[in-house]
């Protein structure tokens, strides 16, 4: 079995003010965990993750904040909601991977997918500027920003050919409502 | 019926065929939609994996504009949109979040959290019914074998959904049956495709992509019908990517339920923009599946 086939978790860190903090911004419950498995067992991507949902819930109790933060599973959990919908204590682990991604951001922690962020990104600047996303303009920046010139070339084409490229960006009227919205997470990548 | 629209991003780019499926078997069904006057993007993805607060504030945007245009409901084919709007509109019936949210947007939202939020299908089936739809259809889908798949959004959370059931959904299954096609019992009509990895992780959606292609042509499946922009785009536009990863040809048509319905009212292939869909379903619309 290879060394890092399972990663024990240690209890020497012992810390409840994670907890209390998810409770309330998250309006969920850890300590209600039983532990079951249902979590990981739905978990549409816990062959890739590096820990699991119920693992993450257990580094929630545990209050390591910095394993939280850096765990490449922050980056793919794809937010299918399978987890939270069969635990039996509805404790919601999407939103505690939304809290501690966010929380990750804001600290300024790089991202184990940096592309996956990179891509967050993009979307919230046309947000910002637009107030809309217009996938077209999208998938191009992002595919320049990542130096990724020929990927999906051969798609774009055959997507061109139907109709689904559309080069203009549609505008809110009202645009500094939507950039009002901003003050917390000021993007800072240009496209 | 008079009702808000959103139709939100993808459906004024990649996925029109779904906006004019939309509108123009909601006009035969007697469904007013109103587009929302000045709506922006939801935020998706995006917003609530960077910024909790910005995805509630650009939802509950939309929402308020929903209540100035004095409607009391929107509907919204995209199930991202969907359960953007929605997770908005319950968030906001907390006190302290709507007041937080009216000093960030500086607008009223106190109409805005009354909204009441519903996915298309959801609104076709609770507010329309099958047997009202079923009386209405002319040109039955004889001899198609369909997969009809949810995907993730559309039915969970449960508690911001509340629409069929989280796991083991049946009334788009329903909805074809009245349209007179057979829809396959198969494993994956409730898994995710990859959500919003597309592009970001590729690799991803050619996996859980994959697997949904695979469970339905296991089944025998002649298509997999969809009532989801970000489905129909993965397992559309990720085909060929999952057919080298696999090894294996699907050739399966991502089809949204719109489109089909307007087939089955009476709506030419062309109308309701099959054409449009990279895989192409010729096959199936000529019965040389049956």
């Amino acid at each position: 079995m290879p060394v890092d086939f399972y990663k024990p978790m240690r209890l020497n860190e012992m810390n409840s003010s994670l907890q209390q903090e998810i409770k309330e911004a998250c309006d969920t419950d850890v300590e209600l965990c039983l532990e079951c498995g249902k979590c990981t067992g739905g978990c549409s991507n816990a062959h890739i993750f590096d820990y699991t949902p119920r693992k993450i819930v257990q580094l929630v109790k545990m209050g390591a904040e910095e394993t939280l933060m850096n765990m490449d599973a922050l980056w793919t959990c794809v937010s299918c909601q399978l987890c939270v919908d069969r635990c039996p204590s509805q404790i919601n682990i999407p939103r505690i991977m939304d809290y501690m991604r966010e929380k990750a951001y804001h600290q300024g922690v790089k991202a184990r997918r940096s592309n996956v962020q990179l891509f967050h990104e993009l979307m919230l600047d046309s947000i910002k500027k637009t107030g809309k996303v217009a996938e077209t303009p999208l998938l191009i920046k992002y595919n320049l920003s990542t130096k990724q010139y020929m990927k999906d070339a051969d798609l774009g084409r055959r997507m061109f050919f139907k109709g689904k490229l559309n080069p203009f960006s549609p505008r809110v009227k009202d645009i500094n409502q939507v950039r009002r919205l901003f003050t917390r997470t000021p993007v800072h990548k240009e496209g | 019926m008079d009702i808000g629209y959103y139709p939100g991003c993808s459906l004024h780019a990649m996925a029109h065929e779904y906006d004019i499926s939309t509108r123009l078997v909601c006009e035969r069904l007697g469904i007013h939609l109103h587009e929302i006057t000045d709506w922006n993007c939801c935020g998706a993805t995006a917003a609530h994996s960077l910024d909790h607060h910005l995805s509630i504030g650009l939802s509950g945007r939309n929402l308020a504009q929903v209540d100035d245009m004095k409607l009391n409901q929107v509907t919204t084919p995209c199930a991202g949109c969907f359960s953007r709007l929605k997770t908005a509109a319950l968030e906001l019936k907390k006190t302290s979040m709507q007041d937080e949210m009216e000093h960030m947007t500086g607008i009223s939202l106190a109409g805005a959290k009354q909204v009441q939020v519903s996915h298309l299908l959801q609104l076709m089936i609770e507010q329309i019914g099958l047997e009202q739809i079923q009386k209405m259809v002319v040109k039955p889908l004889q001899g198609m074998k369909l997969a009809a798949y949810y995907g993730c959004l559309i039915t969970r959370p449960k508690a911001i959904a509340q629409f069929d059931d989280p796991e083991q959904p049946v009334s788009l299954d329903y909805l074809l049956q009245a349209l007179g096609a057979e829809t396959v019992n198969w494993s994956h009509k409730a898994e995710c495709c990859g959500g919003g990895f597309a592009a970001s992780a590729t690799d991803i959606v050619v996996d859980l992509g994959g697997q949904v292609l695979e469970a339905a042509r296991q089944r025998g499946a002649h298509a997999i019908v969809v009532a989801c922009p970000m489905c129909q785009a993965n397992l559309d536009t990720r085909q060929r990517a999952i057919e080298a990863d696999r090894g294996i040809a699907y050739d399966l048509p991502i089809i949204y339920f719109t489109q089909l319905l307007g087939l089955g009212l009476g709506f030419s292939a062309k109308q309701m923009g099959l054409n449009r869909l990279l895989t192409s379903p010729a096959k199936l619309l000529s019965g040389q599946l049956g």
